[in-house]
């Protein structure tokens, strides 16, 4: 009886290039995964099988990652995932005509579905959570919107993504902001909405396409007069990820085993993600590693310290790796070294390089570069 | 009268049916093809992946013993793309017919009682292997030499250690890979050429020789003691097929240990070119911590070190805790080995634990070292230790 709708944001301008070709969503984290399977898992393990995928430019490795949805089980007759692109109506306009868009595609598409509920989120703030509760509780409360939102101390580099709610004491959302200065925790919104279709339509009435950022400042910010929003927190791990600094930071949280456990129930709620069935990673005479998460497919002769180690990545004997996020198919040449470095896909470092950021700046290495 | 679903050149039959009695403990609730392998794999990844590898999108998996584990496993056959519309891979248990309800009896039985699968393909070839060998191959180069030489039967073969050859089935051929002579485990082996158990027969030759086979009382029904010989006696055109790759029949618990231990020496057997696919829990990658240190071994997803580990194969959702010692061991899915425990020279099978400060197993260079395999679920404390080795 619930449909899920994910909208999305294009990169704000603080992402480096080499992360602006991808749509967010499709940002790697922890490893082995995106950001999208978060959303798409906990859409899965609430029983919401019926899924619309707004998207945003530079979508096709979204696609691709998430194909026909088989590894989260929505490959089916009914249900499944649905996308909708923007696109070129009229070829006199860039994207999307006036009147005509994704958005407007979309609300077709869940005007179309039997579900008289929809379940709106963003789709790349990574948390792990079942619906279900949030929904009974919109049911009980008899409120027009529940907006799902955690307290969390936010890093100066989140603010400019983040999305603030003030809150009545009994627990009403009565205002939208950006993030003050604070090292206080703040009610944080996950982007995360439970409403019936009719309010969506209505909030949305003249958008052509629509980010969550938009959605929550702009649309729902000015309906509060009218709306009756309830406030749902949640309390387990979250990630914000908007820029390579929070990126960072945010799969650096990884390697806390708090963050990990409280993010990955595999026994109630298992995240989700397409397979590639790598080989195991295989661990040389030599290795030394020390605090690290490292996925499959890798080969590690050198020496690994503080650092994520994405699928099929190779350091050689003598490379020392610490601080850092090496993602797919990365090569550490031997004896170069690298200190608080994140390489994007495919990266080369040569023999007797070295490279070296601070964690509080960390150097990013497009992909394919090879140095 | 049978009807043709779709015509295919070649099929496969895998047999999947027997418990593999020499794996001892690892075998009493599971079929061999689903013992774990590598880490990350059940020993039947290795066929289907071979068979997908080949061009072969249509897969009878004859199963019997312990089948839970392994249809649960294989399920639709998604995760070696074999959910095809058409073909796939199809589990074929024994079953009851008019007039009869009978368990396979042997290999060759277990075939012949599935021909209607079969000719629902009406398929000029069939490719029949076993589900239990570790090993990469490509069968269409093999069925291109079955048709060049004009073969009846073609069976692949590979040579092994004399000494090892009384395991085999073993066979002479002339200098144009034509076999003249074909023993089943001979005491006395005249040869090294072992049979691997992968066989290509033209369907309608082979479809004859079952029928014949089932009608001999006398017949034990398998291909090698019974199909081969016969056809051979009997003048028909068989070759053997050499392969030079790696193959290892893990038949025992030591030629399982060694197995995994050869994916260490040889940087995985070349398997990167190749791509095993399997099915994978998909669990957060390994972690290895800043007590945890590890050498010359393998690790995958869901795997926590926080111990050291040395020479070993440490699968999915394995926790090695502080302290504790893991060498020249296997260790099997959500097993966990407790603080200050030592394992030496072991398998460990699935949902293990080695609790805090035990020992299990001897040291590989300890005298007599001899393999300690502990069966699934199995918790071992010192007390236990002792009184096993008492």
């Amino acid at each position: 009886m619930y449909i899920g709708l994910s909208l999305s944001d294009p990169h704000p301008d603080t992402a480096s290039d080499g992360n602006k070709i991808r749509t967010l969503s499709a940002t790697r984290f922890a490893g082995r995964y995106r950001l999208v399977d978060f959303m798409l898992s906990n859409m899965v393990n609430s029983k919401i099988n019926t899924i619309g995928m707004i998207l945003n430019s530079h979508f096709q490795s979204l696609i691709s990652h998430i194909g026909m949805g088989k590894e989260w089980d929505l490959a089916r007759k009914t249900g499944g995932v649905t996308f909708f692109p923007p696109y070129l109506a009229d070829e006199r306009q860039s994207v999307n005509s006036e009147n005509d868009g994704p958005l407007q595609r979309a609300v077709e598409y869940i005007m179309g579905a039997s579900e008289e509920y929809i379940v709106l989120v963003d789709s790349s703030i990574v948390y792990n959570m079942d619906y279900r509760t949030a929904i009974e509780a919109h049911r009980k409360s008899g409120a027009d919107v529940t907006a799902i939102y955690t307290k969390k101390r936010i890093t100066p580099n989140m603010r400019e993504n983040a999305v603030i709610f003030d809150i009545t004491e009994d627990g009403r959302v009565f205002g939208v902001n950006r993030a003050p200065y604070s090292s206080d925790k703040l009610n944080i919104s996950l982007g995360a909405y439970i409403m019936r279709k009719g309010y969506f339509i209505q909030l949305t009435s003249g958008e052509k396409n629509c980010g969550m950022l938009r959605f929550s400042r702009v649309l729902l910010s000015q309906a509060l007069s009218r709306l009756n929003v309830l406030a749902y927190e949640y309390e387990g791990y979250c990630a914000l990820i908007s820029s390579v600094e929070t990126f960072y930071q945010c799969n650096m949280e990884m390697l806390d085993i708090r963050n990990r456990n409280a993010l990955f129930d595999y026994e109630k709620r298992r995240i989700f993600t397409s397979l590639r069935d790598s080989l195991p990673t295989k661990y040389g005479i030599n290795a030394q590693v020390n605090n690290a998460m490292i996925a499959d497919g890798c080969q590690i002769e050198g020496t690994v310290i503080n650092s994520i180690i994405c699928r099929n990545v190779r350091i050689k004997e003598g490379a020392v790796v610490k601080n850092s996020i090496l993602q797919d198919d990365t090569i550490i040449e031997k004896t170069a070294m690298l200190d608080s470095v994140v390489t994007d896909r495919g990266v080369i470092i040569s023999e007797h390089r070295s490279l070296m950021g601070d964690v509080s700046y960390p150097v990013y290495v497009d992909r394919y570069r090879i140095i | 009268m049978n009807i043709v679903v779709q015509k295919k050149e070649w099929i496969a039959a895998l047999l999947a049916g027997g418990r593999g009695s020499r794996l001892e403990s690892l075998t009493e609730q599971i079929a061999k093809p689903a013992v774990t392998f590598g880490g990350k794999y059940r020993l039947i990844d290795f066929a289907l992946t071979n068979c997908v590898r080949s061009g072969i999108d249509t897969v009878g998996v004859m199963t019997q013993y312990q089948p839970l584990l392994l249809h649960d496993y294989i399920g639709k056959g998604q995760h070696w793309d074999l959910d095809t519309l058409s073909g796939g891979v199809s589990i074929l248990p024994p079953h009851s017919k008019l007039g009869s309800t009978a368990w396979y009896s042997g290999t060759a039985n277990s075939v012949y009682q599935n021909q209607d699968f079969i000719e629902s393909y009406d398929p000029d070839y069939l490719l029949v292997l076993a589900g239990d060998h570790v090993y990469k191959m490509d069968f269409s180069i093999m069925l291109d030499y079955h048709k060049e030489v004009g073969a009846d039967c073609t069976i692949a073969v590979i040579e092994v250690p004399l000494e090892d050859a009384s395991r085999f089935g073993i066979m002479n051929t002339d200098e144009t890979n034509r076999i003249i002579t074909f023993e089943e485990k001979p005491e006395i082996p005249q040869n090294n050429l072992a049979s691997m158990g992968i066989y290509i027969f033209n369907w309608h030759v082979l479809s004859e020789f079952l029928y014949e086979d089932e009608k001999d009382l006398e017949s034990s029904h398998d291909f090698g003691k019974d199909i081969i010989p016969t056809m051979l006696r009997e003048g028909q055109n068989m070759f053997a097929y050499r392969f030079d790759g790696y193959w290892e029949d893990v038949g025992t618990v030591d030629s399982l240990w060694r197995a995994n231990m050869d994916l260490l020496k040889d940087m995985h057997l070349g398997l990167e070119s190749w791509h095993i696919l399997s099915r994978t829990a998909g669990r957060p990658p390994q972690y290895i911590a800043p007590t945890g240190s590890i050498k010359n071994s393998l690790l995958t997803e869901g795997s926590e070190i926080y111990g050291y580990v040395e020479n070993s194969i440490i699968s999915a959702g394995v926790i090695i805790e502080e302290g504790a010692v893991v060498k020249d061991s296997v260790i099997m899915e959500n097993t966990r080995v407790c603080k200050n425990a030592v394992v030496n020279y072991s398998i460990l099978d699935e949902y293990t634990v080695v609790t805090e400060g035990a020992f299990a197993g001897m040291p590989l260079d300890s005298e007599d070292a001899k393999l300690t395999v502990y069966a699934r679920g199995t918790v071992i404390s010192n007390s236990e230790f002792e009184t096993q080795n008492a």
